[in-house]
């Protein structure tokens, strides 16, 4: 009894550490330029701001992750991403599921105020993130999501609110819109 | 009683300052994190 008490003693400590530990990382990263990747960071701030013509994003499909970043709040985080005719999309997954409600955050402030800041390559670029609630005609995306990350992701999921999908268009068109 | 209150607050300290501190610990602690996240996952 002595030997699982001194066990569970030691257990106990070492979860203290332990959580101490990655809630310190978590909050330390939050003020650096930008996200790791696990914890979600601040603004991003070093890389050239981008100007000029809207580019074609097919090279993002090359590309694993890319740092986005909300203007509010001024919070980063890395993500997946993937480019269908040229447009850049960007998604949040398990958003029915209690650890996604709980989780994340960033689609429901994204879907607020879609205001956004993409870097790639060191890079940074403007953009209005727009949420899609509905698949229809989105077979082709959610296929290159599932070849290039094994996702399970379909229409029918961005249908049931499962998976939150946005298209991060130019600032332009939702300024023009209004 | 008041003892062990005042070790958890020494560990907490300890633990906060070396991560913040130390170069490379903060790396290593996300690197810990991801591995367990992706195991919780799998």
């Amino acid at each position: 009894m002595g030997f699982l008490r001194k066990i569970g003693i030691l257990l106990g400590w070492l979860l203290l550490i332990v959580s101490t530990a990655v809630v310190t990382a978590a909050v330390k990263q939050r003020s650096q330029d930008g996200p790791n990747r696990v914890f979600a960071g601040g603004p991003l701030i070093s890389g050239d701001l981008y100007e000029g013509l809207e580019p074609d994003w097919s090279f993002v499909n090359n590309i694993d992750t890319i740092e986005l970043q909300l203007l509010d709040p001024e919070e980063s985080r890395r993500i997946w991403t993937a480019s269908i005719d040229g447009k850049l999309y960007v998604w949040s997954g398990y958003m029915n599921s209690t650890v996604g409600k709980i989780w994340k955050s960033w689609p429901a402030q994204a879907e607020r105020d879609g205001r956004a800041i993409v870097r790639v390559a060191g890079v940074r670029y403007e953009r209005q993130l727009i949420r899609i609630e509905k698949g229809d005609g989105l077979e082709s995306l959610t296929s290159l999501m599932q070849e290039k990350y094994g996702s399970s992701a379909s229409p029918a999921s961005i249908d049931a609110g499962d998976l939150w999908m946005f298209v991060a268009g130019p600032r332009s068109v939702k300024e023009s819109a209004k | 009683m008041k003892n062990l209150y005042l070790k958890i607050v020494a560990v907490i300290g300890i633990t906060s300052l070396s991560v913040w501190f130390i170069p490379g610990a903060d790396d290593g602690v996300e690197l810990f994190f991801q591995v367990i996240v992706l195991v919780a996952s799998s």
